[in-house]
């Protein structure tokens, strides 16, 4: 990490994390309530990287990149990048059956369990994405909006950046967390990606965040 | 009434957050531990009046360390602080034994009124 000690120093990652977990474990006390399941966290951790890395350092982090679905939404604001949720393949099924479903529409040509899989998917997806990354953001004093998500289905790991907020040889800040549902077998990988051009603002942002209890 | 009180958190963020939102006047001594076997073994070195605990954390988590704390000393009083407040979470914790549950972030006054908790506890302890 020695390398990007200039991008980000150790203590403004250490307040990062604070920040991180306080967001993706209030974005899992949402979802609890709205699906009625208990949300296993793991200890987010950050990773510092080239962004042109990105891409081959999430494919080695999932088991099976050729099955899996991605929500990707990106975020605007002071604090802007891109989100990603990652799902091993099925899990749209597995998600599908926590909500209750009856009486939805249908278009025609699309069979059920596929609009359902896909709803499904983007309601996880908006949730856990939308609450963690306005948490982020509420703790650094912003307010993002939100691009509209899409669900990547089979992906390739090279379409998850945005290279319009990337540089491929810039560095690239991964804000990584794991989380499982409980008795569920269903497990997924949350990503925050800052863009570059929001590094400035986070580092204040954040030395900001930790003066208001000094 | 409250002397000793320990802060078990990860984060040493969290933990300078934490120490910065207990009132300075008061003169309580502050000690610190970053996982959850640390805090077992600072709780039966020290034995601290009242343990600030973090869930999620290496080693060993707090829900783990807050169960084992209660074993070692029933009347130990635990305020989990955390961010993950899952309602079955915070049930599970206070069927553990923890006195309350405060929600990350903090601040000086959920912190005050943990402690002021934490001390009618210790008064009808000793009653």
């Amino acid at each position: 990490m020695d390398k990007f000690e200039s991008i980000i120093s150790n203590e403004e990652l250490d307040i990062l994390q604070e920040v991180m977990n306080i967001a993706f474990g209030k974005a899992s006390a949402d979802l609890a309530e709205v699906i009625d399941i208990y949300v296993v966290l793991s200890i987010p951790d950050i990773k510092l990287m080239k962004t042109a890395e990105v891409p081959g350092y999430i494919e080695a982090e999932i088991d099976d990149i050729e099955n899996i679905s991605i929500i990707k939404q990106s975020y605007t604001g002071k604090f802007h990048g891109t989100a990603l949720l990652l799902f091993p393949g099925g899990a749209g099924k597995k998600l599908f059956s926590l909500f209750d479903n009856n009486g939805a529409d249908v278009p025609e040509g699309e069979g059920l369990d596929v609009m359902g899989e896909r709803e499904s998917l983007l309601e996880v997806g908006n949730l856990l994405i939308r609450t963690s990354v306005s948490k982020v953001a509420e703790l650094l004093d912003d307010v993002v909006s939100y691009r509209p998500s899409r669900i990547i289905v089979e992906s390739k790991a090279g379409d998850i950046v945005d290279w319009d907020l990337a540089e491929p040889e810039g560095p690239a800040i991964l804000m990584r967390t794991v989380f499982s549902f409980d008795k569920r077998d269903i497990s997924g990988l949350l990503f925050l990606i800052p863009s570059y051009k929001s590094f400035d603002w986070l580092k204040k942002a954040l030395h900001a965040f930790l003066q208001q209890y000094e | 009434m409250i002397e000793k009180i320990l802060i078990v958190d990860d984060s040493p963020v969290s933990r300078k957050i934490m120490k910065s939102c207990i009132p300075e006047d008061r003169g309580y001594d502050l000690f610190e531990a970053g996982d959850g076997q640390s805090g077992i073994d600072k709780y039966q070195e020290l034995k601290p009046d009242l343990t600030f605990m973090d869930l999620t954390m290496p080693v060993m988590d707090g829900m783990q360390a807050l169960q084992e704390i209660i074993r070692i000393d029933p009347q130990a009083v635990v305020v989990v602080c955390t961010a993950d407040v899952q309602m079955k979470t915070i049930f599970k914790v206070m069927n553990l034994g923890a006195l309350m549950v405060v929600r990350k972030p903090i601040n000086k006054q959920t912190i005050d009124e943990a402690i002021q908790k934490a001390e009618d506890k210790l008064k009808n302890t000793q009653q």
